[in-house]
């Protein structure tokens, strides 16, 4: 067992190690000057520019740039950001992560709580009125684009009947000092429209998989010798039919859970949600080298590290999966 | 707006507060703005290319003296003494400023001749500052000749002189600077908690989130009308239409940056206050072979076809389908700002049939009958490099396209990511681009791009012409013709017709009504909120908190 687990740890930092250098090559290939942010609105002189390539070491070849990424990364310093005069990197990402990780997780836990219950209900009435409607309300959601939804939901819901805000994580004149009640009300308050559009447009895809899975499931030979036992329904259900279910929804859970960390740019984007998933996409459009990779290697840790995780919490439910002794 | 009502407007913006400042009551306030970036660096030197940073910056330092109504960058009467309360020309090369003895930084400390000089070495550092020490080219030395008078001696006599000393760098405090790393002042706490000498005070400053002034009761203008103005930053155009129409904000920046800007452009909540812009939109011309630079373009060097490029194009609608009905269509690289200075020179107007002769004459005709124009076997087809993240420019594109296409010109719109756009059109690999630039409120930076020096760096069309570079040369060191110097650049740069300008625009921003004495800069519109006030009887509960 600590063989398969010392094995799969050792996978897992390679796979790391090299999405790590595969993404950085990828950065440096893609066309466009990183020091456009700064010259795009004034024109920059020739010499200032050859000054700030200096300054950010673009005048280097890339591998003296990698060695130079890897060994700060290694001391926890990702560099300094270009687009913005020099901040540093781990300071940009601290400001954006706590947002995103809010926004993340919590959308994450509605859209596979509901996702879950969703698709466990369609699976016990398959074929009913119910699955079918199910089925077409979770697919029309899951095909709808997540940025007009939530310019919808925005018009209906905040300008047109003022029930929630129209953007930001918190009042903006709310007092710094406010009791934490009421900043805890704003702030979920603030939380509503944002998470409904991320669990509203993901949710379907969720169902579908747990229906699929359940009703694999409730196939099984181990469920009908449950009910000639005389289970409760309940029991039968969640305890036998659901856990056998689980596998693909670890896999999907694993493959959503960048989702944490990266954020939803398009989502973001409408409600002026400060997270990384805009901070990252403002620096890829401005070729801002070293946030690009700072946001990439946690995602990457994210993605590698949520998939590990799936195949240890698959293993642990369904013990045969586990290696042999 | 004809420029002559925009210029009364502009003028009465400027005039009416003074007036009516003792008549509006004195409220503590709330200025929210929505805006599309968020400020990085409000510290003078640290934001050169950065016109947020500099917005929020002009809110917490003075400059030595501001331009006056008129704009005008040569003028030396029209200056408005701030920090500085006099100056006196010692000799054509040396100017001396007097400092007003009851400014002092926020935390009580006087301002001195010491930080005049010590933000001006800062600036004119290549090292530390390398677009302002282009900037500050021709400033020869700063030096404190006591606690408050300061003289700044220049390496050549020339009429912009008072505009280089008080515009790029205003003074920082020394006494507090003086301990850090002149390289690291990006990211020492200063930067986000800076110590300034202006109306307003940083008091909250969450990035990506809110930025919170609060006004400084000791100015010493006298205390700011608006108690505080908050900046929320949100970057999506859609979420600032949508703040407007829930009555979140009180201002955004521009109307007209906002996608469907018809739908709030009558909002009666808002105020809507035309503010000639700094940009300006052109497509130039590139005059070299993009495959090889060092041969001439096989279209483009016949100014003949230039201007018949130009004339097939109804510019005035282009520009005001993009950019609003405000926006005045130059002649010349020439911002709003700039216009106001510089007589255009005579207008290209629209006309399709002129423009087929000039084609015809130059041999531009349909030989093989494919709809395309030909000349000796090669197509009348080019490539239009446009940045795809405008939506304003990319619909100009296409309507430019379907312009030439009927008159049997085969354009192919190329849409590139800003990085791509930037380094082709440095490197002069494109035909023709679709350029949006910021120009400082002189004139004088008009040779970097239309210079023949500054081929390689910001003439990225190879534009070259030594009349042009004389005539910009003579006007930066003139003392008294700079400004008939400078016209008579223009127009003759503009006969050469190097590039298709495209837009000069003007500003429409909107604020909310309850605001009176409401001025708005061009080169920093929020830099005299100080002197706005709330209407009696008009606040609102966001102004009470």
């Amino acid at each position: 067992m600590i063989r398969w687990l010392a094995g799969r740890l050792l996978q897992t930092l390679a796979t790391y190690a090299l999405a790590v250098t595969l993404l950085f090559i990828m950065m440096r290939l893609t066309p466009g000057d990183p020091l456009a942010g700064l010259s795009d609105e004034r024109p920059l002189p020739a010499e200032a520019r050859e000054l700030l390539r200096r300054r950010y070491r673009l005048d280097q070849p890339v591998l003296t740039q990698y060695a130079d990424f890897l060994a700060g990364a290694l001391r926890g310093d990702l560099g300094v950001s270009i687009a913005q005069h020099g901040r540093p990197v781990t300071a940009l990402i601290r400001e954006r992560l706590p947002a995103t990780l809010l926004l993340g997780t919590t959308a994450l836990a509605a859209m596979f709580g509901i996702g879950i219950a969703v698709g466990v209900l369609q699976a016990t009435r398959a074929g009913s009125v119910t699955d079918r409607v199910l089925g077409i309300l979770s697919l029309t959601a899951y095909a709808t684009p997540s940025f007009w939804l939530g310019l919808v939901l925005t018009w209906a819901l905040a300008i047109e009947w003022h029930w929630f805000p129209v953007a930001f994580m918190h009042a903006p004149l709310l007092d710094p000092d406010a009791g934490w009640w009421v900043r805890l009300t704003d702030l979920l308050w603030h939380l509503v429209l944002p998470v409904t559009t991320l669990t509203l447009v993901s949710f379907g895809a969720v169902a579908r998989y747990q229906r699929a899975a359940m009703l694999e499931a409730l196939g099984l030979g181990a469920i009908r010798t449950a009910r000639t036992k005389g289970l409760r329904d309940r029991s039968i259900l969640w305890h036998h039919a659901w856990r056998n279910s689980v596998g693909p929804m670890l896999a999907l859970f694993g493959l959503w859970l960048p989702l944490v960390v990266a954020g939803s740019v398009f989502v973001e984007s409408v409600y002026a949600w400060p997270g990384l998933g805009t901070l990252a996409a403002e620096s890829i459009g401005s070729r801002d080298y070293p946030v690009i990779m700072g946001v990439a290697i946690l995602v990457s840790a994210v993605v590698i590290g949520g998939n590990l995780l799936a195949d240890l919490l698959h293993g642990w439910l369904d013990p045969r999966l586990r290696p042999s002794q | 707006m004809t420029r002559p009502l925009l210029g009364l407007a502009l003028w009465g913006s400027l005039l009416i507060p003074r007036a009516a400042l003792g008549q509006a009551s004195v409220l503590p306030g709330t200025l929210v703005i929505a805006v599309a970036r968020e400020a990085i660096s409000p510290v003078p030197t640290l934001w050169a290319s950065d016109h947020p940073s500099q917005e929020v910056s002009d809110l917490l330092f003075l400059h030595l003296a501001d331009l006056g109504p008129t704009l005008s960058t040569t003028d030396e009467s029209s200056f408005v003494p701030r920090l500085a309360r006099r100056w006196t020309r010692r000799d054509p090369q040396t100017l001396i400023f007097e400092l007003d003895p009851r400014a002092q930084w926020q935390d009580g400390v006087p301002v001195t001749a010491r930080d005049v000089v010590f933000a001006l070495e800062r600036a004119r550092n290549p090292n530390l500052s390398p677009q302002l020490a282009a900037l500050l080219g021709r400033i020869d030395r700063v030096t404190a000749r006591d606690n408050h008078r300061v003289e700044i001696h220049y390496r050549l006599a020339y009429a912009e002189q008072l505009y280089d000393a008080v515009f790029h760098a205003p003074p920082l405090p020394a006494h507090l600077l003086t301990g850090v790393a002149p390289e690291s002042l990006a990211t020492a706490p200063f930067r986000s908690r800076p110590v300034g000498n202006g109306p307003y005070s940083i008091t909250r400053w969450e990035p990506g989130k809110i930025l919170e002034l609060t006004a400084n009761p000791a100015f010493f203008l006298g205390k700011p009308g608006i108690h505080r103005v908050v900046f929320l930053p949100s970057p999506d155009p859609e979420t600032r239409v949508n703040l407007m129409l829930a009555g979140e904000v009180d201002a955004v920046e521009n109307l007209y940056s906002l996608p469907n800007w018809h739908r709030v452009e009558a909002l009666p909540a808002f105020h809507y206050y035309p503010v000639p812009g700094l940009g300006v939109v052109y497509s130039v011309f590139n005059q070299r072979d993009p495959a090889d630079t060092s041969r001439p373009h096989p279209i483009f060097t016949d100014p003949v076809v230039r201007q018949a490029l130009v004339q097939l194009l109804d510019r005035e609608v282009l520009s005001r389908a993009a950019y609003g009905n405000l926006t005045e269509v130059p002649d010349a690289p020439v911002s709003a700002v700039l216009g106001r200075a510089i007589t255009l020179p005579p207008h290209l107007a629209v006309d399709t049939s002129l423009s087929r002769r000039h084609l015809a004459a130059s041999g531009w005709l349909d030989h093989d009958e494919d709809g395309v124009l030909d000349k000796n076997g090669r197509p009348l087809a080019f490539a239009l490099m446009v940045p795809s993240v405008s939506a304003s420019r990319m619909a100009m594109a296409a309507t430019m396209q379907e312009a030439w296409r009927r008159a049997g010109v085969r354009v192919q719109v190329e849409p590139v990511e800003p990085p791509v756009y930037v380094e082709r059109r440095n490197a002069g690999r494109f035909d023709l681009d679709l350029y949006s630039v910021i120009q400082d409120p002189t004139p004088s930076g008009l040779a970097q791009s239309w210079s023949c020096a500054g081929i390689g760096g910001s003439n990225a069309g190879y534009f070259c012409d030594p009349v042009v570079d004389t005539l910009l040369a003579q006007a930066g060191r003139s003392l008294t013709a700079s400004h008939r110097l400078y016209q008579d650049a223009v127009r003759r740069l503009a006969e050469d017709v190097p590039a298709i300008f495209l837009a000069a625009p003007v500003n429409s921003v909107p604020v909310h009504r309850r605001f009176a004495n409401v001025v708005l800069r061009p080169e920093s519109f929020w830099a005299a909120v100080w002197q706005w006030r709330i209407l009696p009887g008009a606040e609102l509960e966001r102004d009470r908190r």
